[in-house]
């Protein structure tokens, strides 16, 4: 109990340390891995607080902490020295004052596969700093307030090397996950005969339409985000996301192309989507009305004209035959044909 | 330009769909593939790594029995009235069934296409369609330089994923095997049908085989 006490009071004590040094110099480099030391040690202290077992590198036996260990040691051996002065308690804590979201603790005190990695970490930071958003913009405020939210220090965002670039893919890819799901479920409806397959045109309509709703809470702020995606370094991840996001789209459409039809359809969708959402961002219409129904148009546009396409070929073989023909009339006529 | 002001947007809106209403026409119709839903021919990728290395395999391969199939096409093209007529119009059936079996494995696995596509279109039917201007021993020399970079190629691929982990992949090395089976009964047939008798057997040959191994490099990428 003592022991716990200890850890508690030292990891409160790391922590305010931390924030104090973070305060005045968040952009510098060193003082951003200094940060991130001290937040992985005030992590890890956390969480040996709860544990049962020591945190020390090479005693664990069981396989169910391996995990936890192997982690840590790829990618803290700086903080390893720090962090065993502080070993600490080794009964499993009751209470958990600092950290009400993150309780892993089972009965028996093992770690296991819920540990969180970092990435685990970041996203949680991220997600929970969406909601700081629509108030200081996708900056580096809204994550420390976000941060603040979970009971970490503010100094938590060095671990953040692309600031607000980070918030803004990991929100892309949230909503893109979130349209897979939605997309998915509707696709096993069908399967299941529960729903009738929709058209293709209406099926991409709806599709753009859910994912761009998904952006109206966020709508003032928009073109911010978009301007931090359009910098060259976050380029390839938001081209990536894009890419990823209409290959859904298609493949739950019904698309099974496997030659150039594959990469017309998507290039077409990736513009329809592009187009709309700029609009979305001038719209000020109820509900976006107006945007929807720019959608519907585009969407018609692209139908029209593979429907014309079609007309053109077939009016194209048509004429070839005709011209065929009037080729044999004429060899016919001429006498060409004929052997002699 | 007199004919479009670029700063209009209605001029870009009809340039725009001029250059879609081209890209629509100079679309194959796709094959028709059957409708069998469950053709998981591998396991989900662990890593992207994994991911990588699996998709540039279906995507070559496909590549490779989509530029196969215009060969024989452009061959028939030629020969299709010819003694050999029936003989390469056999290869060609063989082939086409290779090109469906990947088309399905490439949408189902969600694998992208390489987009050189209409490259090899063009490419393999003149490449089939020169050769069997040369007679019907071109023709089979044509075939038995395609068929053996292709067989040295699958090869190589199965002994990669042998070497990664032959119970993960086996149903992917089991379509590999059977495939490769079939091209070396191609090439066995070309050579039985006087492939060697053309004049310059040597130098068609590996031009051929040089110009295969480049496109193998450049579809796994691209």
């Amino acid at each position: 109990m003592a022991a716990l006490l200890r850890g508690l009071r030292a990891g409160r004590t790391l922590r305010g340390l931390s924030s104090v040094v973070a305060a005045p110099s968040a952009v510098n480099p060193q003082c951003s891995s200094l940060n991130r030391g001290f937040h992985r040690a005030a992590l890890r202290l956390q969480d040996e607080s709860k544990s049962d077992k020591p945190p020390s590198s090479s005693s664990s036996s069981s396989s169910s902490s391996t995990t936890y260990h192997e982690h840590y040691q790829a990618t803290e051996h700086d903080t390893a020295a720090e962090a065993s002065q502080h070993d600490s308690a080794s009964d499993p804590a009751a209470e958990q004052p600092e950290r009400p979201n993150t309780s892993y603790q089972d009965q028996s005190g093992e770690h296991g596969e819920e540990y969180e990695t970092e990435e685990q970490l970041q996203s949680r930071i991220l997600t929970a700093a969406l909601e700081f958003v629509p108030l200081h913009g996708w900056s580096m405020e809204a994550i420390a307030a976000g941060a603040e939210t979970l009971g970490l220090s503010s100094a938590s965002t060095g671990m953040f090397y692309n600031g607000a670039g980070d918030l803004v893919l990991h929100f892309i890819a949230h909503c893109n996950s979130q349209l897979t799901e939605i997309l998915a479920e509707q696709h096993k409806q069908v399967q299941l005969g529960q729903a009738e397959p929709k058209k293709t045109a209406d099926f991409l309509r709806e599709a753009v339409e859910t994912r761009l709703r998904m952006y109206i809470p966020y709508i003032e702020t928009w073109p911010q985000a978009m301007s931090i995606l359009l910098l060259p370094h976050n380029i390839p991840d938001s081209l990536k996301h894009l890419s990823s996001m209409v290959d859904d789209i298609w493949y739950y459409a019904g698309d099974r192309s496997t030659d150039m039809n594959w990469y017309t359809k998507r290039a077409v969708l990736t513009g329809i989507y592009n187009t709309t959402e700029l609009v979305m961002l001038q719209d000020s219409s109820p509900d976006f009305q107006d945007t929807w129904s720019f959608l519907d148009n585009r969407i018609q546009d692209v139908v029209n004209m593979a429907s014309s396409a079609k007309q053109v070929q077939s009016t194209g073989e048509a004429v070839v035959q005709g011209f065929m023909g009037a080729a044999v009339t004429l060899k016919n006529l001429t006498g060409l044909n004929q052997r002699r | 330009s007199i004919y479009f002001d670029l700063r209009s947007f209605r001029d870009l809106q009809a340039i725009s769909r001029v250059l879609i209403l081209f890209l629509f026409l100079f679309n194959q119709k796709p094959m028709q593939g059957s409708k069998n839903q469950s053709n998981v021919i591998f396991p989900t990728p662990l890593d992207s790594e994994e991911k990588e290395m699996l998709h540039r395999i279906v995507r070559v391969d496909h590549a490779g029995e989509y530029g196969a199939n215009r060969i024989y096409a452009g061959q028939m093209a030629v020969l299709g009235r010819s003694k050999s007529g029936p003989l390469i119009q056999e290869m060609w059936d063989q082939e086409k069934k290779h090109l469906q079996k990947f088309n399905e494995i490439l949408s189902e696995n969600r694998v992208r296409p390489t987009a050189l596509l209409p490259l090899w279109n063009i490419a393999g039917f003149a490449l089939g369609a020169s050769t069997a201007l040369l007679g019907k021993e071109g023709a089979m020399a044509c075939t038995v330089a395609v068929e053996e970079s292709i067989s040295e190629h699958y090869n190589s691929q199965i002994r990669a994923l042998m070497e990664k982990d032959p119970e993960r992949y086996t149903e992917l090395l089991q379509v590999i095997k059977e495939f490769r089976d079939d091209e070396m009964e191609h090439h066995d047939t070309g050579l039985e049908h006087d492939a060697e008798m053309v004049p310059g057997y040597w130098l068609m040959k590996n031009v051929i085989q040089l110009g295969c191994k480049a496109a193998i490099y450049v579809s796994q990428r691209i």
